[in-house]
């Protein structure tokens, strides 16, 4: 169960709550400026693009739809992902697959980047470790629609070395009877 | 059945109920939930699901609801302990071959075995077995599918088809873990009643092919209406949400349908959703840029309107007739005749009879359930219309008043649902002999576009855009709402009226719209707060 805490009165008298915040601000500026550790100012600033930034493991960064076994989607097209999605940036057309053991997958499938808030909803969402949020971050793009990613970026960009294997196998469960 | 009621007590309650009523329609008369799912208000007792298990004070085993008569002082309870357990354990024994199909089984959302799990179940699975595997994607005819895991052989469908349709195409083949709901050899589920299976199957073993993979049941909203695919005016709710309408499905309702509605009447949304709709109004011949070579021009209907209105008032009416169809409103057609009568004077108001099955004959047709051979909601109401106007005409006469040119202008308020009218065509080429030709409509059509000389194509509001008044073939009024919009700036034949009378209209109230920009994602900002 969560809480709510509703705020106190005293948060009404906001404009102590400001100074002592930009107190606090502009302290660490001064102190960063003019305090030195081992030759070098703290200022924890990358020089980035030549040094880059290792994010940990867990890091939500780009969408990645996974691939069973046999290279193909493992997405079943339930939209669990795009029903849960806040940003409501997940399109997803269903169609009827050849083969009767797959019955659902979708044709088309497409995450509008630039809507979205990373929230890792779509991940928790899914039921079949269809979709994951991967590690990259860095995404540059010519115009707004290379920001809506579509089947082919999202589970075999190159990056993905021919797609990521879902954990998630159907021929394994229904041969264990589930 | 006796009108006399006898006292129980449902859940401590003390309540009234019908003499000789069944425990659960007991229950469902004042608003008791319980769990079912082979019973159903619309077909035969079967008592084979096990669900409605009810504890009956003075009897020391659980009883079924739906098979046991309700006697004089009778104790009721299906909230104690011992009910939710036996009801839990039911549960389970339903699904124990069921297979983890909800994230592509169309059901899902309004699943009995969804609904009952969450009420409930909310157990672990403790069976050790595995599950039994059967058909899946079976093809049962034209418009349904059958996966044979996940029915749990209620035999709704079997009795329906015996029953209702009495067509008797389905049964029930094998036996224990292996009965199969399948058809015979060489005979599909092919009757115009077929898809009610698909909606009093209480799981997703039946699904409807028109329906199949389009959409998920929650992310659609509903609005209830009248079906408009023939003069018995069925109750029926269309799904829609933003991307366009889905599915039909019938509402019960004692005086009309039931609970049943025929497959006909379940393809009508195709003909509002917006790739079959006219947008703009269209003008062509003199006066526009299609004499200088340019073509038709595309004009906002509303402008259009006000423009044919203006000619038609400077001609004081002279030469012009207006053609009606069965398929609008009693107040459509009250404003329309209205400013036909009175403003323009005219007499010249002529019914396009649409026979779908032959001669005239065929609109007295009835299949014995539900559909008949008018294919027009409200043709009786038109009939109404025209004798309060004193209007008596015969199609022939439009005819004889195109060939000797008495009729220069001809304004017609076409059928909605183009599907039911074979001689559209027919009557295209017909009607075009005109010097002066206004038609409205609300679906687009090739043959009138093809048009040349002096047409004028309006965009009409479809039945679920507007709100008005269905006659049906027994003399029933029924209301329908306006519940959403398609077409933005489509009008209405009673605003159409209001126009051509050169009087402005008030902006339309707002409602839902469907595909008109991006709204917040329904689904989840309804769901509360985080
Ligand atoms: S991360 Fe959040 S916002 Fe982005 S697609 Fe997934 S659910 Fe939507
Ligand atoms: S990614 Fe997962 S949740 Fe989204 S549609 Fe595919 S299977 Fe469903
Ligand atoms: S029938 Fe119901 S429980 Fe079974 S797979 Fe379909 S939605 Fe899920
Ligand atoms: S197919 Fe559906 S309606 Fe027919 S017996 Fe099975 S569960 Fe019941
Ligand atoms: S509803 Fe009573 S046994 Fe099925």
């Amino acid at each position: 169960m969560s809480l709510v805490q509703r705020p106190k009165p005293i948060a009404n008298w906001f404009l102590p709550g400001i100074l002592s915040g930009m107190g606090l601000t502009f302290s660490k500026l001064f102190w960063n400026l003019v305090t030195y550790v081992g030759g070098n100012r703290r200022i924890p600033t990358l020089n980035y693009p030549e040094e880059k930034y290792e994010y940990s493991p867990r890091f939500k960064g780009n969408h990645v739809l996974t691939v069973k076994k046999d290279g193909s989607l493992r997405c079943t097209a339930c939209m669990l992902c795009a029903t849960n999605c806040p940003a409501d940036c997940i399109t997803i057309v269903a169609a009827e697959h050849n083969d009767p053991t797959v019955e659902k997958y979708p044709i088309s499938y497409q995450i509008d980047v630039l809507r979205c808030v990373f929230c890792g909803f779509c991940e928790e969402a899914c039921p079949v470790d269809a979709i994951r949020m991967g590690p990259e971050w860095q995404t540059p793009g010519l115009n707004g629609a290379s920001f809506n990613y579509d089947i082919m970026q999202l589970a075999y960009r190159p990056q993905l070395k021919g797609g990521i294997a879902s954990v998630v196998d159907e021929k394994e469960r229904h041969e264990a009877g589930i | 059945m006796s009108t006399n009621t006898i006292p129980c007590t449902i859940n401590g309650k003390d309540v009234e109920v019908k003499e000789g009523s069944t425990i659960i329609e007991a229950m469902k008369a004042n608003g008791v939930e319980i769990a079912h799912y082979c019973w159903h208000p619309g077909l035969s007792v079967a008592g084979v699901c096990r669900m409605c298990m009810v504890e009956i004070e003075g009897n020391p085993r659980l009883q079924i609801a739906c098979n046991t008569q309700v006697v004089k002082g009778m104790k009721i309870n299906n909230t104690s302990d011992k009910v939710k357990d036996a009801v839990k354990w039911t549960l389970d024994f339903h699904l124990i071959n069921h297979p983890l199909d909800c994230p592509i089984c169309d059901q899902a959302g309004e699943c009995g075995l969804q609904d009952q799990y969450m009420h409930y179940g909310k157990y672990e699975p403790e069976m050790a077995e595995a599950k039994v595997k059967k058909h899946k994607v079976v093809d049962l005819g034209p418009r349904v599918v059958l996966d044979s895991e996940r029915c749990i052989l209620c035999s709704r469908c079997v009795r329906f088809t015996d029953e209702v349709s009495k067509t008797n195409e389905l049964g029930i083949f094998n036996r224990g873990d292996r009965a199969d709901i399948s058809t015979f050899p060489g005979k599909p589920l092919d009757n115009n009643y077929s898809m009610n299976t698909v909606d009093i199957c209480p799981v997703g073993a039946l699904t409807s092919k028109d329906f199949r993979f389009r959409q998920r049941a929650w992310l659609l909203k509903e609005h209830q209406t009248v079906c408009t695919g023939c003069s018995t005016g069925c109750s029926t709710k269309v799904f829609f949400n933003k991307e366009g309408l889905f599915r039909v499905k019938p509402v019960y309702n004692e005086q009309v349908n039931g609970h049943w509605m025929c497959d006909i009447g379940r393809d009508v949304y195709k003909f509002v959703n917006k790739e079959a709709r006219l947008f703009d109004a269209k003008v062509s011949g003199k006066g526009t840029g299609a004499g200088n070579g340019l073509g038709a021009e595309w004009i906002l209907p509303k402008r259009a309107a006000l423009k044919v209105g203006e000619t038609l008032r400077a001609n004081k009416g002279k030469g012009v007739a207006l053609v009606l169809t069965g398929q609008h409103t009693v107040e459509e057609y009250d404003a329309l005749l209205g400013f036909f009568k009175n403003d323009l004077g005219s007499d010249r108001v002529f019914h396009w009879v649409n026979t779908v099955g032959g001669g005239p004959e065929s609109l007295e047709a009835f299949d014995g359930l539900l559909l008949r051979g008018d294919r027009n909601p409200n043709t009786a109401g038109l009939k109404e219309s025209l004798q309060k106007f004193g209007i008596k005409t015969q199609w022939k006469e439009l005819l004889e008043g195109l060939a000797s040119g008495a009729i220069t202008t001809v304004v017609v308020a076409g059928p909605e649902n183009q599907t039911f009218f074979p001689d559209f065509k027919a009557k295209v080429v017909e009607l075009s002999k005109a010097p002066r030709l206004i038609w409205l409509t609300a679906g687009k059509n090739l043959d009138l576009d093809n048009l040349t000389g002096d047409v004028t194509l309006i965009p009409l509001k479809s039945y679920l855009e507007k709100s008005g008044t269905f006659v049906n073939h027994a003399g029933l009024r029924q209301k329908i709402a306006k519940g959403l919009t398609i077409v933005p700036n489509a009008l209405s034949l009673t605003e159409v009226a209001e126009l051509f009378a050169g009087r402005e209209i008030e902006a339309a109230e707002s409602c839902s719209s469907i595909g008109v920009g991006r709204v917040q994602n329904e689904a989840t900002t309804v769901r509360g707060s985080l």
